[in-house]
């Protein structure tokens, strides 16, 4: 028994005794509403406090709708302070990364789906893999911040686009490996046949048909990059290479805390994740899942 | 000519299987060389890191990290906030993240809007998760103590994360917040795979909500609940971005967990990277025995 079935995309009409909780229809969609409020409020609230003066913010009575927005704390995060240039170095980084970890990632995923190879290394290799990516961040943080010191790459953006490849890695490989699984390996026989080379046929046939699969896994790889903090904290100490997440962090903990700008900073930060976010949500549940929940 | 052409044929066709029996070795070779030299080898050089003390020249071998962590109640104390923490937050995670799901799993208006709403605080980048909830926390103008004090409440002892008190339930409460929706998916997920059949049978023999809930729908959802438990796990052991946002382990020592300890041990406060070490040795070990427990699975699901 397993996770991985087809996903209906009609609901089925589920029998009604068995299947339903019996719940009113009116207590269902509150509690619902009640969710979706408490997931929500946090997050409005915050867009506020980006919105509002320094003066309302301290307000002791809080303020949800009636104010006037006023956008000058977005004005000074991006040109008073650094924040334009954190995100440059966030969106470099990221898009950097993510290309390498695609790539080598893609391939060894086909090499692990596609042949058979001695010693069942197939799973093997694909279970250590995975297991790489089982380690708490913090475990490597010490060693790498040593490593990158001893090569002088501390401070840099190569030391980020390294350590990000190799964080994403082993998530490229399983994702892929399962888009690869669910072709049937006559599409690139059939192009062999036809005189065309494996690569080639991998090129012309088969990268196209996971095209939609590897889109998403490049997603979650920004996602991820976009997101990380520990090794961004320990392997920058200027503003040289510092990302987004490093920036704001400097913010809060400063001595006088400017709200106002962390918030538009925040927002600020939020804003491509949700964008892309909503892009993959069709293959949410599998990222998320690393593949072994496929909804 | 065809007995010309025929070794010809036989050779190409060996150096083509040749070229196939090598190429996928040549395809994985990469990715292997990066995770040795960026996953591998980090471990063996914190493993040996934590074996010494003192650092380049005048490094020496010796148990003395591990023999000091045995008596550093800073460490311990670290280790108990972060199982509690996992514990704590985990088991709010699936209850809510369990409800919330077999709500959605109906014929539903509005559904697609509901799931994209739910999942919101999961998508947030950690350190923006970190200063949502400082301005919710925030003891004299955040949302939480002005509500409170609109409804009469006296809030001068609900200082939330800078209570010695409140610190670690206030942290626990926020990855609640951020994470019952990874739950909810995943579960989610899980429900809308169970085929229609077994529901059918329960039905005919007359069985409750709650039996069929009890021996149909927990039995066949246990391979998406088990994966979801897992995964949150290993995350909710490792947490550490928007601790150091909220409360950066404080007040005192009240929420600092085993990662955001090490990380001051080796880059804030002692630079003493050995000791640092020899207590990331210890989170590896905890960490080890809850993968292996998934990749087992994960191997048993894929011979399935």
């Amino acid at each position: 028994m397993t996770a991985r079935v087809r996903q209906s995309k009609q609901p089925v009409a589920y029998p009604r005794r068995a299947r339903r909780l019996r719940l009113a229809p009116v207590a269902r969609y509150a509690l619902l509403v009640i969710a979706v409020i408490i997931s929500i409020a946090p997050v409005y609230w915050m867009v506020t406090i980006s919105l509002k003066t320094e003066i309302e913010q301290m307000s002791p009575s809080p303020e949800w709708i009636n104010f006037t927005p006023t956008f000058v704390h977005y004005q000074s995060a991006l040109f008073g302070r650094s924040f334009g240039q954190y995100f440059i170095t966030s969106a470099t980084v990221a898009a950097l990364s993510t290309t390498c970890a695609m790539v080598v990632g893609t391939l060894a995923a086909y090499g692990l789906a596609r042949f058979e190879l001695r010693a069942r290394l197939n799973r093997r290799l694909s279970m250590w893999i995975l297991s790489t990516r089982m380690l708490p961040p913090i475990l490597s943080a010490v060693p790498l911040f040593l490593m990158m010191r001893d090569l002088s790459l501390l401070d840099t953006l190569a030391s980020l686009v390294i350590v990000y490849m190799a964080m994403n890695l082993p998530f490229v490989v399983w994702m892929m490996r399962g888009f690869f699984q669910e072709l049937p390996r006559e599409m690139e026989e059939a192009a062999m046949v036809d005189g065309d080379t494996r690569m080639g046929a991998l090129r012309r046939v088969i990268i196209p048909l996971v095209a939609p699969g590897l889109a998403a896994t490049a997603v979650f790889c920004l996602i991820a990059s976009w997101n990380e903090f520990l090794f961004a904290l320990v392997l920058t100490q200027t503003d040289a290479a510092a990302t987004l997440p490093v920036g704001i962090a400097g913010l809060v903990t400063q001595y006088e805390i400017k709200w106002g700008i962390m918030s538009a900073a925040g927002i600020m930060a939020m804003i491509p994740i949700l964008v892309f976010a909503i892009a993959v949500q069709r293959y949410l549940v599998r990222g998320l899942s690393l593949g072994a929940v496929k909804g | 000519m065809d007995a010309k052409s025929w070794p010809l044929i036989t050779r190409d066709k060996q150096s083509f299987l040749r070229r196939e029996t090598s190429l996928p070795y040549l395809l994985i070779a990469p990715t292997i060389a990066v995770l040795a030299a960026l996953s591998i080898y980090p471990l063996i050089y914190l493993i040996k890191l934590s074996f010494q003390t003192g650092e380049g020249a005048s490094a020496r071998w010796s148990l003395a990290n591990f023999t000091r962590l045995a008596t550093d109640s800073f460490f311990l104390s670290a280790l108990a906030h972060t199982l509690v923490y996992a514990t704590v937050a985990l088991t709010f995670e699936f209850l809510l993240g369990l409800a919330l799901a077999l709500l959605v799993d109906r014929p539903l208006r509005g559904r697609t809007v509901f799931r994209a709403a739910l999942l919101i605080p999961m998508m947030l980048p950690p350190v923006v998760v970190g200063i949502v909830w400082r301005l919710m926390y925030d003891p004299n103008f955040g949302a939480i103590n002005g509500a409170l004090r609109a409804l009469g409440f006296n809030t001068t002892a609900l200082t939330w994360t800078a209570s010695p008190a409140l610190a670690l339930a206030s942290v626990i409460a926020v990855d609640i917040w951020q994470w019952t929706p990874f739950m909810f998916l995943v579960l989610l997920a899980g429900l809308q795979a169970i085929p229609q059949e077994p529901y059918e049978a329960a039905m005919i023999d007359g069985s409750s909500w709650w039996q069929t809930f009890r021996h149909v729908t927990l039995p066949l959802l246990k391979p998406a609940i088990l994966i979801a438990l897992l995964l949150r796990t290993m995350d909710l052991i490792r947490v550490f971005d928007q601790i150091l946002i909220l409360t950066q382990g404080g007040p005192g020592f009240a929420t600092e967990t085993i990662s955001l300890h090490i990380f001051r041990v080796a880059f804030r406060v002692n630079f003493d990277y050995g000791y640092a070490a020899a207590m990331s040795f210890v989170l590896l070990a905890l960490t080890n025995v809850v993968s292996v427990f998934y990749i087992r699975l994960l191997q048993r699901q894929e011979a399935a």
